[in-house]
């Protein structure tokens, strides 16, 4: 039994779930539910379509490269069974699961990392242009005409004496 | 230890092997690999003959390989390396990388001929391949294998691995290779080579027979004359495993009680 992925949208496929498709020059597909194989027959391309694992990967909205990667990869050259190193490699397993998810998470906050900035720049070229919906463009034009108060400058007068009482 | 009787080579089979003969057309479950280690056979009726034979000899590993039960013609090997296709599953590959000894090579190749033992012919020296066979292939084979490779064909037969079977001896070509194509093989492995049939006039050699430097098994159907063509040409009368076990002995046995 072997967990594989999806080709379309790089999910799991576990067993009893989806289809495989072998092609004439003997490549194998295997789609996790029929949305992916339809989607496959339709000769999408799932670089291009938004929900794909592919899409993200190369638009950057996930994690390309990492080390964590290099463990999930499938070996074709096995090594003698070793119950120590079997029960290490399980551990492991939590181990490193635990850490890619922190990876990507570190990921996406970076990414997000300039939004405050944007969306207060977004609302300030927003307010210039829109205006209107908050005030009356007669109001606007009223106060661009209302000549700004003149500041003169007074000389100091002598303090007032106080008569005493 | 003791030695296998020499009458066994020239006997035919029982009719264990005929049930197998019938129902896989031809006897395609067992294979020698490291040609004088050990035997995969598959899991089911035909395998006690090996076992039997063999047992006291070599170990023999019962396994399957892609889930099916004809594992002489997916995978090929020598007492260098097994190279399995890449429909083994990551169970039977454990299976078989605990089984054999770790001087043992075994690998997983990506390849679109998947049926290996169809397409490569070995011994511990030489292969032959089926000329379509991956660059990528090819040097894994010569990596895993130590062997040096050579792609044929074989009585204009592209499948080289069924119509031909050699070991570090002798060899049985599809009997109708030509005399010059014999004489090329020939050459190119440094082993003498036979035109002949087995199963009673089966082309399909390696799918009817199964040798290792000392000992071979061929189908029930196979007649007194195509057995005596097999003993001569791959010098079983003479072969004692004892001598070639003697030596192995070492890496069969892990440790003494």
């Amino acid at each position: 039994m072997r967990l594989e992925k999806c080709w379309f949208c790089s999910s799991t496929v576990y067993p009893g779930h989806g289809i495989q498709f072998v092609r004439n020059d003997a490549k194998i597909f295997r789609f996790c539910r029929s949305k992916c194989h339809k989607n496959f027959k339709m000769k999408r391309n799932p670089r291009k379509v938004k929900w794909t694992k592919a899409y993200r990967r190369l638009h950057g909205k996930d994690m390309t490269q990492d080390s964590t990667f290099e463990f999930e990869r499938k070996r074709n050259r096995p090594e003698r069974y070793d119950r120590n190193v079997a029960e290490k490699t399980l551990m492991a397993i939590k181990k490193i699961d635990k850490i890619r998810v922190a990876r990507e998470a570190r990921h996406h906050k970076m990414r997000m990392k300039g939004k405050p900035a944007i969306e207060r720049q977004a609302a300030l070229t927003e307010l210039e242009k829109s205006i209107n919906l908050v005030k009356a463009p007669a109001s606007l034009l009223q106060e661009s005409q209302i000549t700004p108060k003149i500041k003169v400058k007074i000389a100091e007068s002598q303090p007032v004496e106080r008569m005493e009482e | 230890m003791s030695t296998l009787p020499v009458k066994q080579n020239s006997k035919p089979f029982l009719s264990p092997l005929h049930s197998a003969a019938a129902l896989v057309p031809r006897l395609s479950s067992p294979l020698f690999v490291a040609r004088t280690l050990k035997v995969l056979a598959a899991s089911d009726h035909g395998y006690y003959v090996f076992e039997s034979e063999l047992a006291d000899v070599i170990p023999v590993v019962k396994t399957s390989i892609a889930g099916t039960r004809i594992v002489g013609r997916l995978c090929a090997g020598n007492k260098n390396g097994l190279l399995l296709p890449h429909t083994t599953t990551d169970q039977e590959l454990q299976h078989l990388r605990n089984s054999l000894p770790d001087h043992v090579v075994v690998q997983r190749i990506d390849e679109r001929l998947s049926a290996l033992g169809n397409c490569i012919s070995c011994n511990d020296h030489v292969a032959l391949t089926h000329p379509d066979l991956d660059r990528e292939t090819e040097e894994l084979i010569a990596d895993v294998l130590g062997v040096e490779v050579f792609r044929q064909t074989i009585a204009g037969n592209i499948v080289v691995g069924s119509y031909c079977a050699f070991s570090n001896r002798g060899g049985l070509v599809h009997p109708h290779t030509s005399v010059e194509d014999l004489d090329e093989l020939s050459t190119l492995l440094q082993v003498p080579l036979v035109a002949g049939t087995v199963n009673r006039g089966s082309e399909v050699i390696a799918a009817g027979m199964t040798v290792n430097d000392w000992t071979a098994f061929c189908g029930s159907d196979t007649t007194a004359t195509e057995l005596s063509v097999i003993e001569s040409v791959f010098k079983l009368r003479e072969a004692q495993p004892s001598s070639i076990v003697d030596e192995m002995r070492k890496s069969l046995i892990d440790t003494y009680v």
